[in-house]
């Protein structure tokens, strides 16, 4: 469920937080759903099983997921994980500063970067 | 008394005039598996034996399981297994023979799981030591190494000639032995991939010193390549914290820096009002670059 590459300057448990998130945020990863174990994750990927506990751990704080006593962890029920607009943006907002940095390197401008977005956007829906 | 599987302060350690480790100290906790780093002759093997007793320090100590590792009682000695860069295998034995040698020094020894491991690792029973590639006497060392479920496992280069596949196995098998959380790892490689996948914490070796000690997840985030965008044609005299190589070109400039924060890039993108652009690293690139 998860793509890891241990081999990535992004820490590991970066990685989970960031996929976890967007697929909470998405949907894709519904209230109640299971999360793989530690283990499990740590032997079909070959990483350190720490860097998978911080990350579970830090989305436990963060109220995305839930600790299940002798169970998998699976996403919180809470609606707070409903994600409320302004954090689905801020999950997009270094995606975004890339393209305008892109963007500025390429001297294009805002009306023309806006264009291309709303095309490829449109593009998508079809 | 804590629970520390090692502990070492103040370790030095000289040959005669020449000094091979300087005033290193650390802990190793239940749970960790450390990868070290370092260029031939940064002092990994001398390290990982002063660890093991085998030489005592000029200076400093080093506790394993709160006993003085030179002077290690013998049932603590048994906590801990040791996988040498150079195997002590013994070579008119067959494979069989070998294993129930070192299996006879230990009362707890995991009869069943080596016999698993040999059948996964396709390691012949019946074969004689002296006619084995270098390959297989690495696979063997290992399992010698494992039989007695060790709270501590040090290992030397241990997988400098497996093949990828074999690497890959003997991976999950530490993982396998690590994932309880009860015992350490130690293990010293100049495969840099397999450490980014094991280890969680990293130790990188320089000139005797250790040069960096912490989390890896930490590593990659303090140690990382700036791409740094003036807002004229020229780039302004800039300070950059923790700089450890830079490159300037027109209104670029390129830099790596260790020890970085978010705090640290806001700063310097207000004071000197450019834009910064944070290319992250991987071990072996940020190996590189604190060798430049």
């Amino acid at each position: 469920m998860f793509i890891l590459n241990s081999q990535s300057g992004i820490p590991i448990y970066r990685q989970i937080l960031d996929q976890v998130r967007r697929m909470v945020a998405s949907g894709q990863l519904k209230p109640g759903m299971a999360l793989p174990s530690v283990r499990d994750l740590a032997l079909r990927h070959t990483i350190n099983p720490m860097t998978i506990s911080r990350a579970y751990s830090i989305l436990e704080t963060e109220g995305l997921l839930e600790r299940n006593r002798g169970r998998p962890m699976t996403v919180a029920s809470q609606s707070r994980n409903h994600s409320q607009l302004p954090k689905r943006l801020l999950q997009i907002e270094p995606l975004v500063k890339q393209t305008v940095m892109a963007a500025k390197q390429l001297q294009l401008s805002e009306a023309e970067l806006v264009k291309a977005i709303r095309r490829e956007w449109e593009q998508s829906d079809e | 008394m804590n629970n520390a599987t090692i502990e070492a302060s103040n370790l030095s350690k000289s040959f005669g005039e020449k000094q091979v480790l300087r005033d290193i100290s650390f802990g190793v906790s239940p749970g960790d598996v450390i990868g070290v780093l370092g260029k031939n002759g940064a002092g990994k093997t001398t390290l990982l034996e002063l660890v093991l007793g085998f030489t005592a320090p000029t200076a400093g100590e080093v506790r394993v399981f709160g006993h003085q590792s030179y002077n290690l009682p013998g049932q603590t000695k048994a906590r801990v297994g040791f996988v040498p860069q150079q195997d002590e295998l013994l070579d008119q034995l067959s494979v069989a023979d070998q294993l129930r040698v070192i299996a006879s020094f230990y009362p707890r020894w995991d009869a069943e799981m080596i016999a698993r491991l040999c059948a996964d690792w396709s390691v012949d029973l019946k074969a004689r030591v002296k006619a084995m590639s270098v390959g297989e006497r690495q696979k063997l060392s290992i399992l010698l190494a494992f039989g007695h479920s060790p709270e501590l496992l040090i290992l030397d280069e241990p997988v400098a000639s497996l093949d990828p596949i074999a690497r890959r196995q003997f991976l999950e098998q530490l993982l396998t032995l690590s994932a309880d959380g009860q015992r350490a790892i130690v293990f010293s490689s100049h495969i840099v991939s397999d450490v980014e996948r094991l280890a969680n914490r990293i130790w990188i070796l320089k000139e005797g010193r250790l040069d960096w000690q912490g989390d890896l997840d930490s590593l990659k985030e303090s140690i990382v390549r700036l791409h740094i965008r003036g807002a004229g044609s020229e780039l302004p005299e800039l300070t950059i914290p923790g700089v450890l190589t830079v490159q300037r070109e027109g209104a670029f400039a390129t830099a790596v820096v260790r020890d970085w924060t978010p705090e640290a890039h806001q700063a310097l993108e207000k004071s000197a009002s450019v834009q910064i652009e944070v290319e992250p690293l991987g071990l072996e690139e940020i190996f590189v670059e604190l060798h430049r």
